[in-house]
This record gives C-alpha cells, structure tokens and sequence, in this order.
C-alpha cells in the first residue's frame, strides 16, 4: 500500500518547512537572537511528519527536545512555536518555556520536560484518562535511542503493557546519545526488540523514508484505538548536526555523516514525488516558495515581537493564588 | 454534624470514600491500595465499591506519578499512594520536574492537579527507608503542595480539600498518628488549604509545631500552663505554600517563637520559619528563636537508637523556659 499522492505532497511540504524552520532557527541562534541552546531535527524531518500527521489532532502527542518540527505540526500556528523559541511574549507559552517546553493543549501538544525519559511515563496518563473516560484517544510519545537507558522507559511499557494502554512509544533512532553510540550503550542490535520483553509489538521502520513512518505509525494507533494496547516503534535516521547547534560533533566518522546525508529524507520524497508520482517540478517548486515565504514570516514575527512583560514570570505557579512578587 | 469518635486512618478512608462518592473522576492507584486496601488500611473498601476505579500496580512509583500528574491534566482527579514517603526518592523527577512545573508550562490551561498521599515520619521502629520526614526535599519546589495533617478531623477535612484543589498536594501522612483517635463529622467536609491553624491561644510564647509534633507541643503547652505561662500553639496544616501571616502576626504578638519539628535540623521546615521570622518581625522578637529537632543524622532502627536523635519533651521544656527567661 502506498500513500495518496496529495497526501504525500503535503507530507513534502511539511519536512520541506521543517527543514527550513530548522535552518532559520539554527541562524538566529548563532546569531545570539535565540537565548539558550537549540536541538535541531535536520535529517530527522521524516520521522516527525510521518509520526504526527499519521495522528488525529485529538490524540496526545509528547515530542521529544528535538521536536520543533513535530510541534509544528501538531496544530499551533508556526509563527508562535518559532516565537516561543525566541523567547518572546507572543510565543505559545509567553515565553516561560523556550526550545524545549512548547506545548499547545488545544491541539494535545502535552510537551516536552526536559528530562529525558520522564513524558515516558507521562504518556501512561493521558493514555489512561483516554481510557477512563472511554474515548479512543491514543497516545504517541517520542523518545531517543539515549532515553531508552533511563529506568521509566521499564515502568512506562510494563505497566501500558499490563493495562493494554493505547501508547505509541516512537523511538527516533538517530544513532547518538550526544556522542554515545546506541550500540555501546545498550546490548540490542535494534532497540525496537527491547519491546519483545514486555510482549509490546514492535517494528523497525526506515526512518527518513516518511511513507513507511506514516504507514507504521496509523497501523500502531489503528491498535490501540481497538483496545489492542500499546506498540513500539524504532524509526531509523540520523541528526545531520552536533546535539545542540554549535556542537561540531567530531565524535562521529565523515564517512558516516557523508552516508547518512545522501540518504536525505526530503529529497527521497521529493524524488518519490517526480519521479514515481510523476508530480510536476514547478509544483513542488510553488510549494517550497509557499514554505519559504511562511518560515520567513516566522522569523520576521519572531524578531519584531516584544520580549515578555516580568509578570509573565511569576504567573501560573500555582491555580488559585499568585506567588508572591518582589516587594 | 454529627460527630464519631473515629481513627485517622478510618477519617482518611471515609475522605476517600466521599470524594469518591462525589467525583466519578476521582481514582485511587498505587502499591496494594485496591485489593488489600493499602499497606495501612487507609484505602480499604474502594475497590469492592468501586473495581474500575482503584488499581493496584507494580512496584514503579515514577509510573505511578507520572501516571497521576497527567491523568490530572486531562481532568481526572487521582489519589496516588507512595507506601512509604521516603520512596519518594525513586519518583523525585516526576514530582519536581513534572508535576511541580505542568501549570507554569501549560499557562495556567490546566496542571497536575492530583494528591499523592505519602506515609511519613519515625517512631515505629523501621530504620532510615522508611522513617524520614521528606517535606524539606520538596520545600524548595514552587508548584509543589504540601499537606501535613495533625489529628483525625484535620486528615479527612485536609484530605477532601486536597482532593478538590487542583494543585499538585503531596499529603503528609505520620504513621505515628495513624491509631489517634478524634471527634470526626460523619458528613464530608472541606478544611482550608493554605492556612495555619491556631490551636490554642496564648500571650507569653509561640509554638509553631505540625503533625506528631502537635502531642508534643500540646503537652509542652500544659506543663508551662502550671507555671503560669500562656503558650500559643500554631499548626501550620499545609507546610508549603505557608501562611505566613499567622505565624508572623503570633509571633508579634509573643515575642517568643519555639518551632518543634521531627526531621533534621539543618533546612528543616522550622529553618524556613526561623527566618522568616527573624526577617520580618525582628523588632517584636524579646529573645532569640529556638528549635526543636531530631538531630542532622539518618533514622536508626534500634529502639534506643531511633528514640535517641528524636526531639524529645524535656528538650521542648528546657528551650521553652530558656527563652521566656531570656
């Protein structure tokens, strides 16, 4: 089974924004304009167009800290991701959270923490509130071949094991826990087979091939919104760059990065799209002019927008009372 | 209201029972707190009423948390139980990282509102992992809630009130006070969150003491009471976020401020309340705050042991007296 081809472009067209929205963001950060540190996704746009687009808008979705590309998509104007990024008031949460704490509850973006392997088990909650209440909302967290070392990933899957729990545990296999190697850290081949201990169906997916993800990730919530409990997958790919941008991540061979670079998963659907789905190049042309056009109003937005009033820094601690001001 | 002589076991249960009763999107999750009714008893008779809504795990209390803390952002209201709070260590990510931060990073849209009830305290004789008083290691976590109940009236009106608040509560229970037994209305009833009791009312000297600590303060109190002094009890009920207001205004009125709390000394609670005091009400300070601690070492097993680094009443007297002759 193939994708629809309308549904392919659109898939284009999302890792082809992803990729500039990433280039723009790797920019200004070097630029100082972004406080802090940035994770970029480039190489990994496939994974999270497939993943989150294979989703209904009302399933929960916990991306991982190199998931701008994937909030995104979940349903909040690019613009306000972008801006949270920069750290302005406009930004989607006001600027309280950056890079790594975008959320967006009126589309299920439950957002990241910032600590590896805890929306692991975050994820068993809104699973379970799905349950309880009887609806067929499943869950999809993201996590790295990294988080997989940290003790929750077992509580999380033994107990949506145990209780049939409609969670996605989405493995993005990029190959480095900042410069570990996954195979010098864990003693799987392949981590999907992890699963197998809990009795957790599983597969491994070509990562930057986003017809494959798509498919592999409708099958996973098809499961678990009949009941059928949770799955894991282990999508293949690799981060183009260092683990925070200005890493120059010289732990990993040329040869490797030259392997994996050629394996590009924009331009193998953009390929798949010409070639196979015989698209017109003006066409997919005219939407990366679409693409462009809206990650340079992101950047424009960003920019002009104003930094947060200080009160912005006290709210929302607690429900019920504010926290107490300087004096 | 009709009022019974009940346990603080039996009030926490009935808390649960009516909160159940009320809410159907409260829960109850943990180690044995279905089937068995808790390690404790306090949850006792939910899962035979209610099978869909009690559910006993595996032993992963990061699980447990995480499961709460966004079961609670989707609306439900859990009632998690750690058997013991010192496992707390084990789930300390979810509970400062997480629940402690869900409201601020979802701009007030919703939090973690859930309780996590957690059994505290020394005195029964079962060494330094199941012994220690852990509200100081989440003191320093704004977003964070935490409850610490006295008697059998203050755990089921503390405990239906946490269960509705939509903070995220970490409910102190002091398995010392479990068999105290009180005058408890059989209604449900809300007691306020946020907000120190004054228990008994006195001019001469101010005693700032909570859970298994009350007995000793109250005994205190009744001893210098033949000496003619007055002493002004304050339990402060929730620790974190505390009432300031009352202690600070007790203590303008006292001059004389004693804190008795189990747990070590150094950046106990009572450290917090010391200088909050020195701070702000110096000027009306006539002598110089006193504590009452255990000492700054782990919880021993032995009987001799575990008795010896506990405060104790003639240490509670003696830095009573010391600073009213000050």
């Amino acid at each position: 089974m193939s994708l629809d081809t309308e549904l392919l472009k659109s898939l284009y067209f999302d890792m082809y924004a992803i990729r500039r929205f990433e280039e723009e963001v790797e920019t200004y950060s070097k630029k100082g304009s972004i406080p802090g540190f940035v994770h970029l996704s480039i190489g990994q746009e496939a994974a999270q167009a497939g993943a989150v687009r294979a989703l209904r808008t009302g399933d929960y979705k916990f991306p991982d800290h190199r998931g701008h590309g994937a909030i995104c998509l979940c349903g909040t104007e690019r613009r306000l991701v972008m801006a949270e990024i920069f750290g302005k008031a406009t930004g989607i949460n006001g600027g309280r959270g950056g890079s790594m704490h975008v959320n967006d509850l009126k589309f299920r973006n439950m957002g990241f923490n910032g600590i590896q392997g805890s929306t692991v088990v975050s994820a068993l909650g809104t699973a379970f509130a799905a349950k309880y209440t009887k609806t067929d909302d499943v869950t999809l967290v993201f996590l790295g071949d990294g988080t997989l070392g940290e003790g929750t990933c077992h509580e999380s899957m033994n107990m949506a094991a145990t209780w049939k729990l409609p969670v996605i545990y989405c493995l993005i296999n990029n190959h480095y826990a900042i410069s570990t190697r996954y195979d010098e850290s864990h003693p799987q081949k392949q981590l999907a087979t992890w699963a197998d201990g809990y009795e957790v169906p599983n597969a491994i997916v070509d990562g930057n091939d986003v017809e494959a993800v798509y498919e592999a990730v409708r099958a996973a919530a098809d499961r678990g919104r009949a009941g059928g409990g949770p799955t894991m997958l282990e999508l293949m790919t690799y981060r183009w760059q260092g683990h925070f941008s200005g890493d120059p991540a010289a732990y990993r061979p040329d040869e490797e990065v030259a392997a994996w670079k050629a394996r590009c998963p924009v331009a193998k659907c953009r390929k798949a799209l010409l070639e196979e789905r015989k698209v017109a190049p003006a066409e997919l042309a005219e939407l990366e002019r679409k693409a462009d056009l809206e990650i340079a109003e992101c950047v424009r937005f960003s920019l002009e927008s104003p930094w947060p009033d200080t009160r912005a820094a006290i709210a929302h601690v607690y429900d019920g009372f504010e926290a107490e001001d300087w004096k | 209201m009709a009022e019974r002589t009940l346990t603080f076991t039996k009030a926490l249960n009935e808390a649960i029972h009516q909160g159940m009763e009320a809410d159907p999107s409260v829960f109850i999750i943990g180690e044995d707190v279905a089937k068995m009714g808790g390690d404790f008893g306090v949850t006792q008779g939910v899962w035979n009423r209610w099978p869909d809504r009690a559910f006993d795990t595996a032993l992963s209390e990061s699980a447990i948390v995480g499961l709460s803390t966004m079961a609670g952002a989707c609306g439900l209201r859990p009632v998690a139980e750690l058997m013991f709070a010192d496992f707390s260590g084990v789930c300390f990510d979810q509970l400062v990282n997480n629940a402690a931060k869900l409201r601020f990073m979802y701009n007030g849209a919703a939090g973690a509102q859930m309780v996590v009830r957690a059994v505290t305290g020394s005195g029964i004789r079962c060494a330094y992992h199941h012994s220690q008083c852990v509200e100081p290691w989440f003191m320093n976590v704004p977003g964070l809630v935490i409850v610490a109940p006295a008697t059998p009236y203050e755990a089921k009106g503390l405990l239906l009130a946490s269960i509705r608040n939509n903070n995220p509560v970490i409910f102190l229970e002091h398995k010392l006070l479990y068999n105290m037994k009180g005058l408890v209305p059989e209604e449900p009833y809300e007691l306020p969150l946020f907000k120190c009791n004054i228990e008994t009312e006195g001019e001469h000297l101010t005693i700032v003491a909570s859970m298994s600590m009350l007995g000793m303060a109250q005994k205190t109190a009744a001893e210098l009471k033949k000496e003619g002094v007055n002493a002004e009890i304050i339990n402060p009920r929730t620790l974190f976020p505390l009432d300031k207001e009352t202690i600070r205004d007790s203590v303008a009125k006292t001059g004389r401020l004693v804190i008795m709390q189990e747990g070590p000394k150094f950046m106990g609670s009572g450290a917090e309340i010391g200088a909050m005091v020195a701070e702000d009400v110096f000027e009306y300070l006539a002598a110089p705050i006193r504590r009452v601690t255990s000492l700054d070492v782990p919880v021993a097993f032995s009987p001799g042991l575990e008795d010896y680094i506990n405060p104790k009443l003639d240490q509670a007297l003696a830095a009573c007296r010391e600073i009213l002759s000050y």
